[in-house]
């Protein structure tokens, strides 16, 4: 709901994700505050924050496919690692990043066309089935490929990014490059719900057989909604390998895919502001879990108790989600903004 | 041509115990409508239900009957699988279908993390329940432990498929599984159907995991065994309880041939690969599997 005494006078105005003047302010605020970060942060404070932003880019696929298409992914760990070896297969021939970058993009986009296509036949969960099949493959064909070819089960190492003179190495200089990437795509996720293309999806998601008697191809959009889920899950794997310098098959695992899917959750499926703030309050938790699983390390536990930890505090968080809050931090969050825009009056 | 016929053996019994698995992802399909992707962990808990009655007791000095320590276990997985539908499915029903696979979903991470806080991750032995070893029909050797498993697959299946469609109980879970709503309003009572999906998918599961695992090593990645079953559970039909075993049978023949011609080839990739490329072709070619139930949508 808007404050009062602001008057959309057309529909331009409308449609507008920035409506009041005080909005705009604080997003001016937010971004200062992200640039301004490195003066007042160590090393690993960027680091969380460079990981933090690679997973956001993730999950804003995500959100593409699963929020507005409604169509279930379980592969996008699987996809990111896509994205991750064709940068590090393309650095390899001495590409620069800004060519790397959008063909790794592309080149998942590809891929994901290739598990989108059941959705001719298929639909619902049935999709999800043919998603998870590609996420427990993708393992097994990077580790029979040729050692030359991907690297099989050592990895590939990447070579880092030049731009004119300065080689990215440091933990700014990532924190600087993907916050650039996040920001681009930030804008680009929120511009797409607006688009045509983002209301054919919206249509698809809340009735196909509508959708399909208004004149939407649903076919192709189902197929699109990967294609353009997996251009997001691209570039993100493309800065986690420019970032880690290195890709192993075994950081693309079934379990990454469900975090993903379970910050989308948490955060609130239906808007890009739920994947933000999915994506924050899960780094929050596990951040802080790493703490006491630390903690517990020096008072004897074994090895994978913050794996342990984590994976019952998401799990227990997605549940939670879905039978407390099935819409998400969005919501609360879109409650609280709603109240403190009306105040002093009261809400309804 | 003896080696040959040794592998389809080997394949067929495999593939039974594939066949099992695909079993308790059908009969809570069956009841419910809900597909657990979490099946491969509460396996997994089961084994380890069964580990802590029996060799785990025993490490703490109580010698326990096997007799008993399975009956333990098999009251232990009944009190698992109600304490799943009371505290996450229940609160769930009538939700779409996309919140239901997902928490099946988030159960599977949660499972995998508590089971890994409460029993570490190390590896440990499973009892010999199953008798070891195997014996020689002519040219050919016949693993005891996958036998027995393969028979019980099968009476199991015709068993659970009679109850499913002969008897007033398992008809009123078919109607639940149908439709919600409906049933409800028949006087079918839907927790109690799903309460009843959940306890017999925790028992067969844990069936599963003693012909599979008796006798050798238990660890939190046997629960792989569950996306493995899932494509032969979608082969059989997500409904036909006894098209599992046969499409436990065909997965088992393909992977095992695959992995003695193919696999040489391929670099180990064939085998692996072969259960989801037909999974995928079952889902591009009949979405409702070999013996499922078509359903006739508009449009």
């Amino acid at each position: 709901m808007l404050p009062t005494g602001i008057h959309p006078t057309c529909y331009a105005h409308e449609a507008r994700v920035l409506i009041t003047p005080r909005s705009r302010v604080w997003l001016a605020i937010l971004i200062a505050g992200l640039l301004a970060f490195p003066l007042a942060a160590g090393p690993y404070m960027l680091g969380v924050f460079t990981h933090m932003f690679i997973t956001l880019m993730a999950v804003y696929g995500l959100y593409v496919t699963v929020g507005m298409a409604g169509q279930i992914n379980v592969a996008q760990s699987a996809f990111v690692g896509v994205g991750a070896f064709a940068t590090a297969k393309l650095s390899e021939y001495g590409l620069p990043f800004y060519l790397v970058i959008p063909a790794a993009a592309v080149i998942t986009g590809t891929v994901s066309i290739l598990f989108a296509l059941p959705a001719a036949r298929v639909k619902g969960f049935y999709l999800a089935l043919t998603t998870l099949a590609a996420q427990v493959v993708f393992p097994i064909v990077i580790l029979a490929l040729p050692m030359s070819w991907l690297g099989g089960l050592v990895g590939m190492s990447v070579s880092p990014i030049s731009i004119g003179s300065l080689t990215l190495s440091a933990p700014i200089h990532f924190y600087y490059f993907t916050l650039a990437f996040v920001a681009l795509l930030t804008v680009a996720v929120f511009n797409l719900k607006r688009s045509r293309f983002g209301r054919a999806l919206l249509a698809v998601r809340d009735n196909d057989v509508v959708a399909e008697v208004m004149g939407i191809p649903v076919f192709k959009m189902k197929v699109l909604a990967f294609f353009v889920g997996s251009l997001f899950a691209g570039v993100a794997g493309a800065c986690l390998a420019y970032f880690l310098q290195f890709v192993t098959v075994t950081s693309f695992t079934l379990f990454a895919s469900v975090w993903y899917l379970g910050m989308l959750i948490v955060g609130g499926v239906h808007s890009p502001v739920g994947a933000i703030l999915g994506v924050v309050f899960i780094t929050l938790v596990q951040e802080s879990l790493h703490d006491i699983a630390n903690s517990l390390m020096q008072s004897g536990a074994s090895g994978g108790v913050l794996f342990a930890l984590t994976s019952v505090a998401l799990g227990g968080c997605i549940l939670i989600a879905l039978i407390f809050e099935p819409r998400g931090l969005a919501h609360r969050w879109q409650v609280l903004r709603t109240a403190f825009q009306l105040w002093p009056f009261p809400r309804n | 041509m003896t080696s040959f016929l040794q592998i389809v053996i080997e394949g067929t019994l495999v593939g039974l115990v594939y066949g099992l698995v695909a079993i308790s992802f059908v009969v809570i399909y069956r009841a419910s409508r809900i597909v657990n992707l979490a099946q491969g962990e509460i396996l997994v808990f089961g084994a380890l239900f069964l580990w802590t009655f029996t060799l785990g007791a025993e490490h703490l000095g109580y010698q326990v009957p096997l007799v008993l320590s399975i009956a333990l276990t098999m009251v232990a997985c009944i009190l698992f699988g109600m304490m799943l539908e009371r505290f996450v499915f229940r609160p769930l029903i009538s939700q779409p279908a996309f919140a239901i696979f997902m928490a099946s979903i988030a159960l599977l991470i949660l499972l995998r993390g508590a089971g890994q806080l409460i029993w570490t991750a190390e590896t440990r032995s499973f009892p010999v329940i199953l008798p070891e070893g195997g014996f020689n029909v002519g040219p050919f050797l016949i693993n005891t432990r996958l036998l027995l498993g393969g028979l019980f697959t099968l009476l199991l299946a015709f068993g659970l498929h009679h109850f499913f469609t002969r008897t007033r109980q398992g008809l009123r879970l078919a109607a639940v599984a149908e439709d919600h709503h409906i049933a409800q309003s028949l006087g079918v009572s839907v927790r109690q159907a799903i309460a009843v999906a959940w306890i017999l998918g925790t028992v067969v599961a844990t069936c599963a995991a003693v012909v599979l695992l008796s006798g050798r090593i238990i660890s939190l990645e046997v629960a792989h065994i569950g996306l493995k079953a899932l494509p032969v559970a979608l082969l059989g039909g997500l409904e036909s309880i006894r098209g599992a075993p046969l499409a436990g049978i065909l997965i088992g023949l393909g992977e095992a041939l695959a992995m003695a011609y193919l696999d040489p080839l391929t670099n180990g990739a064939t085998s692996g690969i072969l259960p989801y490329a037909v999974m995928i072709g079952v889902l591009l070619i009949r979405p409702q599997g070999l013996f499922g139930w078509k359903k006739i949508e508009r449009l």
